[in-house]
């Protein structure tokens, strides 16, 4: 589904230049779900931001299916990512101005890959319902970040991209969203890769590998 | 037939991702609101400045086309109506000479209620030159045989056409769209009839033909006639730059108000591209949104730029009138060049406004995009290349002025290109001064810190006040230029009529009663001096000694008696050897030239100029002084009036009489003498009898009339500055609150924040006025030294009114507290728990 291999990524400082990633090799099945852990800094939200083909590697190849990253232009990268891709992040990026039902839909309607009885199941599950028509200020943060997981799968991608996606919810809040997005996962065979600072969060996936100062050091089967 | 997926794929992108940028405004009504009163303000005043143009343009292009204008004029020379045996006479010498009768008709209704004074030509299309425009609508059998026998017909202007069918005394009447304003033409005995006249006022002949006339007639080339031409073109240059002032400052609203849209939606951006959205088909959404919002205000300002021009074009017309005798209809009349000139002009302006913000967001990488710090960066980054820019406008400005003062240029578009520059330049610089004057401040308030925090924070805002603040700047500068020009001009023209004006009567004899009445004049107790005046006309000839291409012009003889009294006060602008000696001259055989003849043919005192009277004779003349002739648009020439009466057959003229009474006793002296001119001459000569004082109220109403549009411009322009500043402050008021909300919880109240608000904006404001006060004088001597020398041909003194610089500082103030007044009004019924809010965000 997603392979990384030996990838690099640096940013230019008045020092030279700081690499945030460097040899990275990383594969993911499809339907796999994957917890990428690290500190603050080592790298992660940038190893994200790679696969997801919103930024571009120093060095290395990217494949994402079956298109190596590289080999697309930036309009072919937002093309894959509309179509394939489901993305989550921490701050929910919510479109203050659309309705909870028009966030909802947006990005499987970007796609043209809107479905109208999954958009309904997904509210119920989601516990959206009757929310439809207000606008994401006037939802609760776990709302929020539910409605921000429905907006990934709304169009059914083949992989969905979590950034620390319950990094902004309490406790309770954070184990609800988690069982809701691994069992919405396991209904529509969508791999998952996860970044988080948190074990507790972590240990529930497939699978968990580590990132230290950019570079992955651990491997936890 | 369907579109391939890929692009049905890249329509539904574009669709749904305009469809969600648009959404940003149904959330934020009032933001929209302000970019189409933006773009709606700007447009219509450009759109209501080119509409009186538009029209303007029209009436003379009919004033062109009619056949007046094309031929050479005959006439008597003591201004008496021609005989029509004296017509005869000259057809029977076989000269191609074509009658015509000309006068004001006042129509009517046939029950006495008030109707339009026209203007009616009667002529006969048998005799009339065959390429005139009206001699070939009359060419076929039929419309000549309807034209010139009973009951006749009537061509009427399009604005006069219904009051005209109205007027039982007239002929069958059809419209002309090709004729003047106001203007009427029928046969000539018709028009005869209409007028009483029993004579004819002029006859007409084509340029070319060849006519020998008697010694009592004199032919005036059709070139010699005034046209409005260059000088009416100038009046409108200078409309066109009044309304582009508008332009640009209601597009620096546009811009502020569409930067802060953008900025607003900065994350919604970022999570569109994040979502898939490529950037190219973002910006291209964000073309789609500038175009529907330009194409709604252009509809919107176009539609109320007709209203103001239909508000304008009388008091226009009327300025046209007393300025260049120009004909200007008082009812709009758009081409259709109008109509896509002003979408046109409004699209570009947009995109111009726009096209900085759309390539700033292509240029951002995705990750940037949502970090308002990465647009921060670029807005200090663009602050230094606009100082950079700024100082090239001024280099730029201060290069064409040097070239205009070493070349003694008088070249309009450089003089508008020179003040263009400069405005660009300092408004550009104006962030500069602002920031650097705040941290001046800043530093010395150390020890009152709300103050010190109002400073510093001030100077955050600054990158997005800047656009309002530069179009503050040039709104006050250009109210500040205008006024002093329009103020100078006031005091000195008001000054220029006291010394010219110096008779307390004046009286236009008819020619044969001339003599009798002078005399009678000059023997009555209450008259201290006689002052004759004579008009003629004549060719300047080229100067045979000096290179020059210069083809020989038309100009205005005036003849005077150079009295003690008119000696003491006449002006003069320049002479060679001082006044006395000026004077001196003009007796033993000098001239005096006006300065916009003087100006044109660079001619000094001490120079020599050659004269072609009607009569062919040509005389040499020497320049004895230059004098100002303000609002006269032709070359004059001066000299005394026994002279110009025996050299170039200038026919009588009008009597200037100056009273001995003083004051208290004039106007029981002038009530006096006009029962003895009555009983003397009859009501024929003492009804042409004129009170200076009421001369002098008509030139002022006239001047007043034609400086109407100019100060209803600049109040306009002033309007669209502060609502620049109100659109910038309401659309950053949520995001003041985080700025604000800490040192509410930090113990500030709600009322010290609203008065350091408005203190912030009234300081901001206060420094571009002081920076508007040197650029509005700059701005009024080149308009004086520069712009109107080269479109009028004089030059104005300079004049600074400390009363106006002082309104101009107490106008900036009075714009940014009305600006500020809603938002900080909204601050101060804010409730607490908002605030609480934004705090517990921040």
């Amino acid at each position: 589904m997603l392979q990384l291999t030996d990838v690099a990524k640096s940013y230019p400082t008045p020092q030279g230049p700081l690499f945030v990633l460097d040899g990275i090799d990383l594969r993911l099945a499809p339907g796999e779900s994957l917890a990428l852990m690290g500190e603050s800094g080592s790298g992660k939200s940038t190893l994200l931001h790679l696969a997801a083909g919103l930024d571009t590697p120093d060095r290395g190849e990217i494949v994402l299916g079956a298109r190596a990253l590289s080999s697309l232009d930036e309009a072919g990268r937002a093309d894959l990512r509309r179509q394939r891709l489901g993305l989550v992040f921490q701050q929910f990026h919510l479109v203050p101005s659309l309705s909870v039902l028009d966030n909802l839909t947006l990005q499987a309607r970007l796609a043209d890959r809107e479905d109208r009885d999954w958009t309904h199941h997904l509210i119920e599950r989601l516990g959206l319902a009757g929310l439809e028509g207000r606008y994401p200020e006037q939802l609760s943060g776990g709302q929020q970040q539910r409605l921000a997981i429905g907006r990934a799968l709304a169009p059914r991608p083949e992989l969905l991209l979590a950034d620390e996606p319950t990094g902004n919810l309490d406790e309770g809040a954070a184990d609800q969203v988690l069982d809701l997005l691994r069992a919405l996962i396991g209904e529509s065979d969508c791999a998952l890769l996860m970044v988080t600072h948190s074990a507790r969060v972590a240990a529930p996936l497939d699978r968990c590998v580590h990132l230290h100062h950019g570079r992955l050091a651990d491997r936890t089967p | 037939m369907t579109a391939p997926p890929a692009q049905r794929g890249r329509r539904r992108v574009l669709a749904t991702t305009l469809a969600t940028l648009l959404s940003h405004y149904r959330r934020h009504p009032g933001q929209l609101a302000m970019l189409l009163l933006g773009l709606w303000v700007a447009s219509a005043l450009w759109s209501g400045v080119q509409a009186i143009n538009a029209s303007a343009r029209d009436s003379y292009a009919r004033a062109e086309a009619l056949f007046e204008s094309r031929l050479d004029r005959i006439e008597r020379r003591d201004g008496e109506p021609l005989a029509l045996a004296e017509y005869l006479d000259l057809r029977r010498a076989g000269a191609a000479v074509s009658p015509l009768v000309e006068g004001t008709l006042a129509l009517t209704d046939g029950e006495g209620a008030s109707r339009p004074r026209v203007r009616l030509l009667g002529i006969d299309p048998l005799t009339l030159p065959g390429d005139s425009p009206l001699a070939r609508r009359q060419s076929s059998g039929e419309a000549l045989r309807d034209w010139l026998l009973p009951p006749h017909r009537l061509r009427a202007a399009p604005d006069v056409a219904a009051a005209a069918r109205a007027d039982p005394r007239l002929p069958p009447v059809e419209v002309d769209a090709s004729l003047p304003p106001a203007t009427l033409v029928t046969d000539v005995g018709v028009a005869q009839r209409l007028l009483g006249l029993d004579g004819l006022t002029r006859l007409v002949i084509a340029p070319r033909a060849a006519a020998e006339l008697p010694a009592t007639l004199v032919r005036i080339p059709a070139r010699q006639l005034a046209s409005p031409g260059q000088l009416a073109d100038s009046f409108h240059l200078n409309l066109t730059a009044m309304g582009l002032l508008a332009l640009v400052v209601g597009l620096f609203i546009v811009h502020a108000a569409l930067g802060l849209a953008l900025e607003q939606r900065l994350g919604l951006m970022r999570t569109l591209r994040a979502l898939g959205v490529p950037g190219r088909s973002l910006v291209v959404a964000l073309g789609l949104e500038l175009l529907t919002l330009g194409l709604a205000g252009a509809a919107l300002g176009i539609l109320s730029g007709v209203a103001l021009a239909r508000l304008l074009l009388p008091d226009v017309a009327a300025s046209l009138d007393a300025l260049y005798d120009a004909d200007v209809g008082t009812r709009l009349a758009l081409p259709w060049s109008y109509w896509l000139g002003g979408v046109a002009i409004t699209l570009g302006g947009l995109a111009t406004a726009g096209a900085g913000l759309l390539w700033r967001a292509a240029r951002l990488d995705v990750l940037a995009l949502g970090h308002a710090q990465a647009w921060r960066a670029r807005l200090a980054r663009q602050q230094r290349r606009q100082a950079v820019a700024g100082g090239v406008l001024l280099g730029l400005a201060g290069l064409v002025g040097l070239w205009l003062h070493l070349a003694h240029g008088q070249h309009l578009v450089a003089g508008f290109v020179m003040v263009t520059a400069a405005l660009l330049g300092v408004a550009l610089w104006l962030p500069t001064l602002l920031g650097g004057a705040l941290r001046l401040a800043a530093g010395r308030l150390r020890r009152r810190p709300l103050w010190q925090w109002a400073l510093a924070d001030l100077q955050l805002q600054l990158p997005r006040l800047q656009l309002p603040m530069m179009a503050l700047l040039l709104a006050l500068a250009a109210n500040l230029g205008v006024s002093s020009m329009v103020g100078g001009f006031r005091v000195t023209f008001l000054d220029w009529l006291d010394q010219r004006l110096l008779a307390d009567l004046y009286i236009h004899p008819p020619a044969e009663r001339y003599a009798a009445l002078e005399s009678w004049l000059d023997a009555q107790p209450e008259v201290a001096t006689l002052l004759p005046a004579r008009h003629a006309d004549a060719t300047l000839l080229p100067d045979d000694r000096r290179a020059s291409d210069a083809a020989p012009a038309p100009v205005a003889l005036f003849g005077l008696r150079p009295a003690p009294v008119l000696r003491a006060s006449w002006p003069l602008a320049a002479t060679r050897d001082g006044r006395d000696a000026a004077w001196r001259a003009l007796e033993g055989g000098a001239v005096f030239v006006n300065e916009q003849l003087a100006r044109r043919r660079a001619i000094a005192p001490g120079d020599a100029i050659r004269l072609r009277g009607a009569d062919g004779n040509v005389h040499r003349l020497s320049v004895a002084a230059v004098y100002p002739d303000y609002g006269n648009p032709h070359g004059e020439i001066v000299m005394p009036v026994s002279r110009l009466a025996r050299q170039f057959a200038a026919p009588p003229g009008s009597l200037g009489v100056v009273l001995t009474a003083d004051a208290t006793h004039r106007d029981a002296a002038l009530s006096g003498l006009h029962e003895r001119l009555t009983a003397r001459f009859g009501p024929a000569v003492s009804e042409t009898l004129i009170d200076q004082h009421a001369l002098k109220a008509e030139s002022r109403r006239v001047f007043e009339r034609t400086f109407a549009i100019t100060a209803a411009l600049n109040g306009l322009t002033l309007g669209v500055a502060a609502l620049a500043l109100l659109t910038t402050l309401l659309a950053q008021a949520d995001a003041r609150l985080t700025q604000l909300a800490p040192l509410w919880a930090l113990g500030v109240s709600r009322s010290r924040l609203v008065a350091a608000q408005l203190g912030q904006l009234a300081a901001c404001a206060l420094g571009t006025a002081l920076v508007a006060l040197p650029l509005g004088i700059a701005l009024a001597w080149s308009l004086v030294a520069v712009i109107n020398v080269a479109a009028f041909g004089w030059r104005l003194p300079l004049h600074v009114f400390p009363g106006q610089m002082a309104t101009t500082l107490a106008l900036a103030v009075v714009v940014a507290a009305l600006a500020a007044l809603l938002p900080a009004w909204r601050l101060w019924r804010m409730p607490p728990r908002r605030l609480l809010q934004e705090f517990a965000a921040t």
